[in-house]
């Protein structure tokens, strides 16, 4: 989380200074249900990462030197330079990245869990979605598909009250997790902000997606520090809301956590801030990507890669 | 003016088998007196150029088609008006009077079809096709691809602009200085009509034939001692042995038209003549089979020399069965000669050259000599014959060519 | 077993596509099908008829009304090692599962360096009394598209070669299967596994123009180039639109200068404006008139067969437009 926040921060600060063009997203607020929810899963299982999820593509192993250089559009960021901001993924770790269109994952990561299903493997897809794309017909589809089907997926439903500027109740009457059952799935709330506990509702939806109990919705709560993108101010939010939240923070609250426990948390965050000092300075002496070559790739030829496996640090696994 | 006096000129029939002809230039301005026979215009059909003699004394009063254009024997060409009426009687017989009522069908700028297709575009100009010559046969007159390959198909069409006229202005020679230290690009010039008509004729052999050249090495020893002791040259003692070798070759003294093989038992002997700078022309001596050398030779010299002067009779360059060509006068080792369609064969006579050469000692050893000797090339159509029937056909000729010079 | 051991057999254009599928099957266990209906009803067109028995509901799917889902499953399934073909119950209801193609399956592999290895069957095409939302020919859409492939078959051994060619490519391919043809097309389709090249091919030689077509149309425009004996007509199937065989349709304008390029779908940005515009780019010094298109107009198919009949090309439009193109 520390590090998900600190990545987030160089890349906001890298943008502030016009060096990353376009737009830029980062999920303050909510590194803990990304972190916690892709902590549970184990190298094999993908994940579809969303906007507020850098936390899921660094759990998967994902360099913060890759994914800066991949804000900068370097040719050694995790796109080649061919996509920005938050939509990166690096497939051979298992992630799979997001489209605008949302929730357009949602369905895939519905075939992926099917697939693993028919073809008898022990393994999982997880996507992460926000409360504004359960209103999207995509995301109906593929939760009756995936309740249909039984297949081994976990969705996790960010739950941060704002779809960009509309909130919640502007967007739908029913409570998204209480549509869980509509669909045939368990459907499990837990606080967005407490990473332990996100952790251990993802651990337990996976042991029932492995063990045939169908795919599980876990609606974890939390709260969007800053606005949609840097471009966006907030201003819509209330200023007691945020003052509330701000009394929530993750990182604080594990923090508070671990030092109880005797966990030298500044040396913690002393080590990230030198990790990413050098990972800026890594990435931005990355060259620029070769405009010869932006016509390449279009096509796959030879034969189509499939998706990897990632960092598994609960299990100690780690890619080669 | 009396219709008397207006006389019509026509293309005239350069030989009995030319159907057109292109008019080269006008030797006479409109308006300008001509005497009677005095050369009014020169015209070009396959390759002999003439002129067309005024059929009076009068003057050109009008031309009916451009300069370059290629039309049927028999068209008018321009109208002349004769200073006194014209008597039944007089040369003016071949042509035709006209009344002056009568349209002028001479094709103008005007008539060129305004609308061209790209391909008929690049088409034409890959060919050599001038539109505005050409007839087109699409919607509204148009000009189709069609009409354009049929045109280059018949031959290349002169350039309008590639023949200045004798004694017309050409206010485009001053253009041609130099400005001081400017590059200036050299003047792009057309291809003479006799170059046009000779590469198309080599690019049709090569398209048409399966050409192959096989070489075989001649002592001329005996060619040389024959030449000493008559004063005839080579070329028509290589020709005289040619003619009595194709006897027993038949298969190349022949024509091949598609898929007609003709075995011809006369030899005409087509003989290719260097006109220097401005081509080249295979004038024939019919019959040549029937020549001894004495009179080949003869024969030879003698449409060479007519040839060089511009005389030959248009059918004097037809029929030919068999050819020869002779460029080793200038030194060449080897050809690779193109033949003459719809002949099946050339023979390429090379330099004569004195080297030294392996012999036989006369006591049944060998010795090194100088000898003069000569390559011979035989360029042949693969379609008509094969390799080996081509080899004895040379060797047959070689042995000829070497065989004892009995005086 | 009903494979006979000969090398060819008299089948369908629809039984060549079912023999495809079930080559596919039999061949290759990541292949599975999805579709509405394609299960024990066999499809709404009995493509998939006797798939399900022969295979099992694990390989062959009855799905849920949804071609987003279906889209999107299988693009899901694709990334991690299957070879999913999913059947629009018509082409017309592909543009529910748009985003899924265009937004995700096409971008993939640029994007991620991810193939989605999947094939969308589309029954198309009108002719049949199908109306606005059953006779449509969507193909353009996918074209415009970056990284989706699409093939349109116009024979029996096409459509089987073009699926499998399509099962095996590692890129998303849209299959256009023309519902005219499905049982009024037969011809010998080879037996067991072989796949057709992604490359135009000509049907009938000549000369003096060529008809560019594909789909339903090339017969149309075989039967137009029939009934214009006094001029020699090349036809070219296009069969893959993409990629599009540039070479072929270069050659072709080359050999006979004039073409006519016939669509069933709507005029404007149809596949062969893409074919026209190719023309002129890289074939106008070919070119001895001008490029002449036929397409139905902008308009939605309409129902009645009269109104129908009257707004898609057919052989007597398509040798109309050749007689005035050969007369130019």
């Amino acid at each position: 989380m520390l590090l998900t926040r600190a990545v987030e921060e160089r890349g906001l600060s890298l943008y502030k200074q016009g060096r990353v063009t376009g737009s830029f997203y980062d999920g303050r607020g909510q590194e803990a249900t990304a972190v916690g929810a892709t902590f549970a899963l184990a190298a094999a299982d993908p994940v579809c990462p969303l906007i507020r999820d850098l936390g899921a593509h660094i759990v998967k192993g994902t360099s913060p030197a890759a994914i800066l250089g991949h804000y900068l559009g370097r040719a050694q960021g995790v796109s080649h330079g061919r996509e920005g901001n938050v939509h990166l993924g690096d497939s051979e770790r298992g992630v799979v990245g997001m489209v605008s269109m949302l929730p357009g994952m949602m369905p895939v990561a519905v075939g992926m869990a099917w697939a693993f299903k028919l073809r008898g493997e022990q393994r999982c897809a997880l996507a992460f979605f926000g409360d504004g794309a359960t209103s999207v017909g995509d995301w109906h589809e593929a939760m009756n598909l995936a309740g249909l089907q039984r297949v081994p997926a976990i969705f996790v439903l960010e739950h941060n009250g704002y779809a960009y500027s509309t909130p919640s109740s502007r967007q739908f009457v029913v409570d998204p997790l209480e549509r869980a059952a509509v669909y045939g799935m368990a459907g499990v709330a837990v606080d967005g902000n407490d990473v332990e506990a996100v952790f251990e509702v993802t651990r337990e939806a996976r042991e029932r997606a492995l063990e045939g109990g169908g795919p599980t919705l876990i609606a974890a709560t939390t709260m969007r520090m800053h606005g949609h993108g840097a471009h966006d101010d907030a201003s819509y939010v209330p200023a007691e809301e945020l003052e509330l939240w701000a009394g929530r923070d993750p990182i604080e609250g594990q923090a508070a956590r671990l030092r109880e426990l005797g966990v030298e948390v500044e040396a913690i965050a002393a080590a990230v801030r030198t990790e990413v000092d050098a990972a800026s300075a890594e990435a931005l002496a990355m060259a620029p990507p070769d405009p010869a070559g932006v016509l390449e790739g279009v096509f796959c030829e030879g034969e189509a890669r499939v998706v990897g496996a990632g960092a598994a640090p609960w299990s100690g696994f780690a890619p080669a | 003016m009396s219709d008397e006096r207006r006389i019509e000129i026509v293309m005239p029939q350069m030989g009995i088998s030319v159907a057109e002809a292109t008019l080269l230039g006008w030797v006479k301005k409109l308006g300008e007196p001509v005497a009677i026979d005095e050369p009014i215009c020169e015209i070009s059909s396959d390759k002999v150029d003439s002129d067309v003699p005024a059929p009076a004394a009068g003057r050109l009063v009008e031309f009916l088609i451009e300069v370059g254009a290629t039309v049927d024997v028999g068209t008018p060409i321009a109208i002349f008006e004769a200073d006194q009426a014209v008597n039944g009687a007089s040369r003016a017989q071949d042509a035709k009077e006209v009344s002056a009522s009568e349209p002028s069908q001479a094709p103008t700028a005007d008539d060129a079809p305004g609308r061209i297709s790209p391909v008929v575009a690049r088409l034409a100009a890959e060919h050599g096709v001038d539109l505005a010559d050409l007839a087109g046969t699409g919607a509204g007159g148009r000009i189709r691809k069609e009409d354009v390959l049929a045109a280059a198909a018949e031959g290349p069409a002169a350039d309008a602009h590639g023949i200045q006229a004798a004694g017309t202005d050409s206010p485009g020679q001053e253009d041609a200085r130099v400005s001081e230290g400017a590059y200036v690009p050299p003047p792009r010039e057309p291809l003479s009509l006799m170059r046009q008509t000779i590469g198309e004729h080599m690019l049709r052999s090569l398209r048409t034939a399966a050409t192959v050249t096989q070489w075989i090495e001649v002592d001329f020893e005996m060619v040389q001692a024959r030449r000493r002791a008559t004063g005839i040259t080579a070329l028509p003692v290589v020709a005289a042995a040619t003619i009595a070798t194709l006897a027993d070759f038949p298969d190349l003294n022949a024509w091949l038209d598609g898929e007609d093989y003709t075995r011809h038992r006369d030899v005409n002997l087509g003989i290719a003549v260097s006109l220097d700078e401005r081509g080249l022309i295979v004038p024939v001596v019919r019959a040549a089979h029937a020549l001894d050398v004495d009179q080949l030779a003869v024969a030879i010299a003698e449409l060479a020399a007519r040839a060089r002067a511009g005389e030959l009779h248009p059918d004097e360059v037809h029929d030919g069965t068999f050819t020869i060509t002779n460029p080793g006068q200038f030194g060449t080792l080897m050809a690779t000669p193109v033949i003459a369609q719809p002949q099946v064969a050339i023979l390429d006579i090379e330099a004569i050259t004195r080297r030294p050469v392996v012999v036989d000692d006369g006591q049944g050893g060998e010795t090194i000599a100088i000898h003069s000797m000569c390559i011979l090339g035989l360029s042949w159509d693969h379609r008509a014959l094969d390799g080996a029937y081509a080899a004895r056909f040379l060797s047959t000729l070689r042995a000829r060519l070497q065989a004892p010079f009995e005086t | 077993m009903e494979r006979v051991r000969a090398g060819l057999m008299e089948r369908t254009y629809l039984e060549a596509i079912s023999d495809g599928l079930r080559v596919a099957l039999a061949e290759d266990d990541r292949v599975m099908l999805l579709g509405e209906d394609i299960g024990a009803f066999g499809g709404a067109f009995k493509v998939t008829a006797g798939l399900q028995q022969e295979f099992g509901a694990d390989r062959v799917f009855d799905m849920p009304i949804s071609e987003e889902a279906i889209i999107g499953g299988a693009v899901g399934a694709a990334i991690v090692g299957m070879r999913p073909v999913c059947e629009m119950q018509f082409a017309d209801f592909v543009s529910c599962a748009f985003d899924q193609l265009v937004n995700v399956a096409g971008k993939l592999h640029y994007r991620l360096g991810l193939a989605a290895p999947i094939v969308v069957r589309l029954p198309s095409g009108g002719g049949v009394g199908g109306g606005p939302y059953h006779s449509q020919n969507p193909e353009a859409w996918f074209m415009h598209a970056p990284g989706l492939k699409v093939v349109a078959p116009s024979s029996a051994a096409d459509a089987k070669g073009l699926l499998l060619a399509a099962i095996s490519d590692p890129n998303p391919v849209i299959f256009l299967e023309h519902k005219y043809l499905y049982r009024r097309i037969r011809g010998e389709v080879p037996d067991g596994h072989y796949e057709t090249p992604l490359s135009a091919q000509t049907v009938r030689e000549g000369e003096d123009l060529v008809v560019m077509a594909y789909g339903a149309m090339v017969h149309a425009a075989l039967e137009a180039a029939e009934s214009i004996p006094e001029a020699s007509v090349r036809v070219l199937d296009l069969r893959s639109l993409v990629p599009l065989d540039e070479r072929a349709i270069l050659d072709a304008v080359h050999d006979c200068a004039k073409v006519v390029i016939v669509d069933e779908a709507n005029y404007t940005c149809a596949a062969g404006a893409q074919v026209a515009s190719l023309i002129a780019q890289r074939g106008y010094e070919d070119l001895d008139g001008p490029v002449v298109r036929v397409a139905t107009p902008d308009v939605p198919i309409p129902f009645a067969p009269a109104l129908e009949q009257a707004v898609l090309p057919g052989a007597a439009s398509i040798a109309a437009a050749c007689r005035e193109l050969l007369a130019y």
